[in-house]
């Protein structure tokens, strides 16, 4: 299934499997190798090379009293269950990274603005029953937390577009070129990742777009059928947006103050300049969706190539600077100062906050593929 | 060899749950044999070590017992390893399997459905997941910084650690000795909290800015840990997102969408510009500079003077 991690080979992650496995079977005997597959989340190939370990193990690999689990392929069969006493067979308490992993991520769902109330209150009851289950091994949970960011309203009317496949209109702001635009969608699905995105085929482009929902101006559930075409959904958890190969280079180079730019633009390679800043490139459809890069960057760092890029903020800047003269000249001066640089400087605001790009996260910005070509 | 160890694990796990007596080492050699082809007792010995913190990872409680002939044994006894009795509906595990897969990283992944097989193991009912019935629905926790899995560790055993940290504005990373209190995620990044040693006071750190290896330190907390941890908040503040004053600018018809979302006040003014009063936070600065000439800002001076030399460093290019 897209989207699903992927599971690596785990000495401790097939133990815990195969004991839950041994509790699993002992009940049901004939258990369909499909069926068990689904209970426990894995491939029926991942459950198979659990089956071929299971009659090695035992309490004694001498007494003879190994676990005779087989399968034909289709249903598994457990010949001696006698071999594990009772006691070894009761369901096992979790553990701490278990209740941790459960419980947090639990609590996130529960939280995402949008969810369907009755999903909400099944994920609360859940996690109570779970926590009072775990007992201490909850306790380190509350010391992890995970925030999802959403559009409540947003979200719920594209969640029911997707129930009832009906097709979207929106308004959605593109930062790259700071306009509205409206469009037609057909969702397919939301994804949480920070923020919170939906897939969808769009109408006006005819291709495949991810939307953020707090870009979203504007929305609409129309009454046209949501007809989007059989698409091979990707993992989108890595990066929502690949650059591709053929997109143009962009070189920036920053200093110590414009670090950030590789924290928040996927990019081909940073290399540490000698001041403590770095050289980033990156590669993006449309270079010059980054003038808004540039702008922001001011004296932190400067764009490399390519040079119409470059030139493009300076003439941005000058206009800009033009108005504030523009404006010294009717008389703004005496109200409202005459705009002297006073060189601020960047803010200390704390240890990790300078720095972070306030208001627009520039994430996923310019790199999104929805701006391409409109 | 993966497989190896985990039928190894196995083993030890099913003697220990099996016994009802404590068993020596020496009976547990005897009883598996990959540990019969460990070779000399110092290898068997550090691998049996190995073998149990690694069953005590998955939750195992594993008793040692000291007996009449001061021999030591061992024994997972049953009722400190049952899990209680559960009940869950269909609605709860089918939203409890939605929660078990949104970790990308593989331990806490691993955990997740680890977590949900026990569970499955002990009666919880098989799930239609209402989202994945259509597939709608995917909450996914993003973890790209490798500072996470350490500090993690150190947040859920309260152990102190020490880093390289690059502040954002400096050149160079400086050691940070931290007793890290709690991790949270905000907008798909990473921030720990925690106790900074050398200045005496909470701190909160992003992880992306974290160099090189997060070290452990063995000692244990020297400051009390707050009942509530808020990273987000802090965080929020640094992003301009507590402003506490308001700013007036033009701002061209048409354009800055996200400045008119969150404006008090837009007031036309027929020149094909607008006049919005907008909140005034930290980092508004770099913002409205991203605008170029489509915002001029009227007040306060401050802000304007710190846009204007702005866009003067980018116009001297």
């Amino acid at each position: 299934m897209a989207g699903k991690p992927v599971r690596p080979v785990n000495a401790i992650d097939q133990t815990r499997r195969m004991l839950s496995l041994v509790t699993y079977l002992r009940e049901r005997p004939g258990a369909r190798v499909e069926d068990v597959a689904r209970a426990f989340g894995i491939t029926e190939d991942e459950l198979v090379s659990d089956l071929d370990v299971l009659p090695m193990c035992g309490t004694s690999f001498r007494g003879g009293d190994l676990l005779d689990i087989d399968t034909d392929g289709e249903r598994i069969w457990w010949h001696n269950p006698a071999a594990l006493g009772a006691e070894a067979a009761e369901p096992l308490r979790l553990a701490a990274d278990e209740a941790t992993a459960l419980l947090v991520a639990a609590r996130a769902v529960a939280t995402l603005p949008g969810l369907r109330e009755g999903d909400r209150q099944a994920l609360l009851r859940a996690t109570a029953k779970v926590e009072a289950a775990a007992g201490e091994a909850a306790g380190a949970s509350s010391r992890l937390s995970v925030t999802f960011e959403s559009e409540g309203g947003v979200f719920a009317d594209v969640d029911r577009a997707i129930s009832e496949r009906r097709r979207l209109w929106i308004r959605y702001y593109s930062p790259a070129r700071d306009e509205v635009t409206e469009r037609e969608i057909d969702p397919i699905r939301l994804v949480s990742v920070g923020h919170t995105y939906v897939e969808a085929w769009c109408r006006r482009s005819e291709a495949r777009r991810t939307f953020r929902l707090d870009r979203v101006a504007e929305i609409k559930i129309l009454d046209e059928p949501s007809a989007p075409p059989e698409i091979e959904l990707r993992d989108l958890s890595q990066a929502l947006v690949q650059p591709a190969a053929e997109d143009p280079e962009v070189v920036v180079e920053v200093g110590p103050g414009g670090r950030w730019v590789a924290e928040y633009y996927p990019h081909d390679s940073a290399d540490e300049l000698p001041d403590g800043g770095l050289r980033i490139t990156l590669r993006t459809p449309d270079p010059a969706s980054l003038r808004r890069l540039a702008l922001r960057l001011g004296r932190d760092g400067r764009i490399v190539a390519p040079s119409e890029l470059a030139d493009s903020a300076r003439r941005a800047a000058r206009e800009a600077l033009a108005a504030y003269e523009t404006a010294y000249e009717v008389g703004y001066d005496a109200a409202y100062g005459t705009g002297q640089g006073t060189g601020r400087g960047a803010a200390d605001a704390g240890d990790a906050g300078a720095g972070v790009p306030a208001g627009a996260d520039p994430a996923g910005g310019p790199h999104d593929r929805q701006e391409q070509g409109l | 060899m993966a497989i190896a160890k985990a039928e190894r694990l196995m083993n030890l796990a099913l003697c220990l749950l099996g016994t009802r007596r404590p068993l020596s080492k020496r009976e547990l050699r005897e009883s598996i044999e990959a540990y019969l082809e460990a070779g000399t007792d110092d290898s068997f010995n550090r691998m049996f070590e190995r073998d149990k913190d690694d069953l005590r990872e998955l939750g195992l409680v594993i008793a040692t017992v000291e007996g009449l002939d001061g021999e030591v044994g061992y024994l997972a006894r049953r009722d400190s390893n049952r899990l209680p009795p559960i009940t869950l509906d269909a609605e709860e595990a089918a939203a409890l399997g939605l929660a078990a897969k949104v970790w990308q990283q593989a331990r806490l992944a691993g955990a997740a459905s680890g977590a949900l097989q026990k569970l499955r193991a002990a009666g919880l009912p098989e799930d239609v997941d209402p989202y994945e019935a259509h597939g709608a629905l995917e909450p996914r926790i993003p973890v790209h910084e490798a500072a996470f899995e350490p500090l993690m560790l150190a947040c859920r055993d309260r152990r102190p650690v020490v880093f390289d940290y690059r502040k954002a504005n400096a050149a160079h990373p400086e050691t940070r000795h931290v007793e890290p209190w709690a991790l949270e995620c905000w907008r798909g990044h990473w921030y720990l909290a925690g106790f900074d040693r050398d200045r005496g006071a909470e701190r909160v750190f992003r992880l992306s800015r974290i160099t090189g290896r997060v070290r452990s330190r063995g000692t244990g907390f020297t400051a009390p840990v707050p009942d509530v941890v808020t990273v987000r908040e802090t965080v929020a503040s640094w992003a301009g997102e507590s402003a506490d004053r308001s700013a007036l600018i033009r701002l061209r018809a048409g354009a800055g969408y996200p400045l008119r979302a969150r404006a008090s006040s837009v007031r036309e003014l027929g020149d094909g510009w607008d006049e919005l009063e907008i909140p005034y936070g930290h980092g508004l600065d770099a913002w409205l500079v991203e605008f170029g000439p489509d915002v001029v800002v009227l007040e306060p001076a401050e802000l304007r003077a710190d846009v204007v030399d702005r866009l003067r460093a980018v116009a001297k290019g």
